[in-house]
């Protein structure tokens, strides 16, 4: 293992002393959840006011104060009541959490909206756009503030049944991330195409000694014999 | 030990933990009603979350498979959402919020406050006081049309229509006071994150504005209805403005002169204030704009009726920010909500 991998983990440790892998979400998915959103805000908009048309002077005033709550309290009620999520975030399937990955408190959730009035700036989310470009958990300003940060949900991943039952010692003893590429070799990769398959295990040649399909069979038993099958 | 080992030793636990994730972790009022009829009690969930936090570090540190340690990661991702979520809010808390914790929040943020009232209410008489000498320097201030359409919703010789307004009903104007002046209260605490310059730039804008209008129609003897209009309102939305004002200077003072703390930590304090401020401001403006729109509009009460509640409004506000609180025991105690 040369230098560090890249990545959008967030690393927060929990009082138990685990570390919690957040995926933070950049600022395309947050974007397209907020159009969503709009989209949303803008139907409700137009429902109520056919609804309210048939109440003259009364039903353009409630109009006008559903609007205030559309565009102030939609947010923040969803991403309170529906653990971080508006229907955009969660079509995205991305949500709100306090930075230390705990579920956002209402405090936070309102500041985080309060402050979009400052991200909008100068027009479009400029300065939220900027802010999270320049952050590497692609917080805007309004997160900053509020100490919370929008983060992908955990996608479950199939897990594939090995598909030989053979097993073999590696040749060489391996450090723990390299027995962990080994292992997610062999859970993983029956699910890609053959090609794919030989591919992959070509770029473990140095362990396995060959190339092409032994390859893969071999890296097959490895993983079986990492993972203690017999 | 092997991966499968560690798994076939612990699987069960795990499916229990979910099994109890899945029936009882949704909703804690929910889950009192019903019998816990799972693997799992209620009450050993903790140490069930730690231990499986600690199997989670296990897997890690033995280069177990990225599916396992996913898995972990999600169970605990999930127990710890559980563990550490913030307690529900409480619809009790929301009179002792309005009559305590606000105003002992106002009066310990006195310095903003005091600094965020000059910003607005200097300007407001300067120009009010320059106007009844100097008229026609409104020119500079607003344009004919907008002089107009003011001069228009104040006329004393036109009884066709309620106070300060064109037209409109009531309701119609309900709902324009909250959209608007609500938006403009919350805007001027969020505008303090520029480093305060957006929240002075709202207040002296605001100062400027109001002291333009009252001063002009002062001057041209309009007054009458003008201040008719204004007085039953004014006690709630001015001092509801200069509130917000406070705490977006809070903001934008913590972000240049973070003191002793990190800068991150200060603004994230000056972020939590404001926000509580921010709650009870909305809902001033919201009492205020009941008040303009139903009371103010009223254009049949005499002046007198009008400026005795107006002071007993100016009585109720400041009485209620000076001694609201005070003698309570627990100050801030229940900050989480």
């Amino acid at each position: 293992m040369s230098a560090p991998i890249l990545d959008t983990y967030c690393e927060v440790v929990t009082p138990e002393g685990v570390a919690l892998h957040l995926r933070a979400a950049g600022p395309l998915p947050r974007a397209l959840a907020w159009m969503i959103d709009l989209c949303i805000r803008i139907g409700v908009m137009i429902v109520m006011s056919l609804l309210l048309m048939a109440f003259g002077e009364m039903g353009q005033g409630i109009y006008l104060v559903v609007m205030f709550l559309v565009f102030w309290a939609y947010p923040i009620l969803f991403e309170v009541f529906w653990s971080g999520r508006t229907p955009g975030k969660r079509a995205l399937g991305v949500r709100v959490v306090a930075d230390d990955g705990a579920p956002a408190g209402w405090m936070a959730v309102i500041v985080r909206n309060l402050l979009r009035t400052v991200d909008m700036l100068p027009f479009g989310y400029a300065l939220g756009l900027l802010s999270s470009l320049a952050d590497a958990n692609g917080r805007r300003l309004g997160d900053h503030v509020a100490r919370t940060l929008v983060v992908h949900e955990p996608a479950y991943r199939e897990h594939a049944v090995p598909p030989l039952r053979t097993v073999v010692a590696p040749t060489i003893p391996l450090q723990p991330a390299e027995q962990e590429a080994v292992v997610a070799y062999g859970e993983r990769a029956p699910l890609l195409s053959p090609a794919r398959q030989v591919e992959l295990a070509d770029l473990a040649a140095p362990l396995t000694g060959t190339h092409g399909q032994t390859g893969v069979l071999r890296l097959y038993g490895m993983a079986n014999w990492l993972l203690g099958r017999q | 030990m092997r991966q499968e080992q560690f798994v076939a030793r612990y699987q069960a636990e795990w499916q229990a933990f979910e099994h109890w994730l899945a029936t009882r972790g949704a909703d804690a009022n929910q889950a009192r009603g019903k019998r816990n009829v799972g693997e799992a009690g209620d009450e050993e969930i903790p140490a069930r979350y730690r231990r499986l936090c600690q199997q989670l570090a296990l897997a890690r540190r033995r280069g177990y498979s990225p599916q396992l340690t996913d898995r972990l990661q999600q169970l605990m991702q999930r127990g710890h959402n559980l563990l550490y979520r913030t307690p529900p809010p409480r619809w009790r808390r929301v009179p002792e919020f309005l009559l305590a914790d606000f105003p002992r929040l106002v009066r310990q943020q006195a310095g903003c406050m005091w600094a965020s009232a000059a910003l607005f209410v200097i300007p407001l008489v300067a120009i009010f006081t320059l106007l009844q000498f100097r008229p026609e320097l409104i020119h500079g201030l607003m344009e004919l049309p907008e002089i107009a359409a003011v001069e228009r919703m104040y006329d004393p010789s036109d009884t066709r229509h309620a106070l300060g307004r064109d037209s409109g009903s009531n309701w119609h104007m309900f709902g324009v006071y909250i959209m608007n002046n609500i938006s403009i209260g919350l805007r001027t605490f969020a505008s303090g994150l520029l480093a305060g310059v957006g929240t002075i730039f709202v207040l002296i804008f605001n100062g400027v504005t109001i002291g333009a209008v009252a001063g002009h129609l002062h001057g041209i003897g309009y007054g009458d209805p003008f201040w008719r209009f204004v007085a039953g309102h004014a006690a709630f939305e001015l001092t509801a403005i200069v509130i917000a004002g406070g705490a977006g200077l809070r903001l934008g003072f913590n972000l240049i002169a973070p003191g002793q703390r990190r800068r991150g930590d200060a603004l994230a304090e000056g972020g939590r204030i404001g926000a509580k401020l921010c709650l009870g401001v909305a809902f001033m403006l919201f009492v205020a704009a009941f008040i303009e729109a139903f009371w103010s509009s009223i254009g049949s009460v005499p002046a007198w009726g009008k400026f005795t509640v107006s002071g007993v409004l100016w009585l109720l506000v400041i009485l209620w920010l000076w001694r609201g609180g005070r003698g309570a025991t627990h100050p801030g105690a229940g900050d989480a909500a």
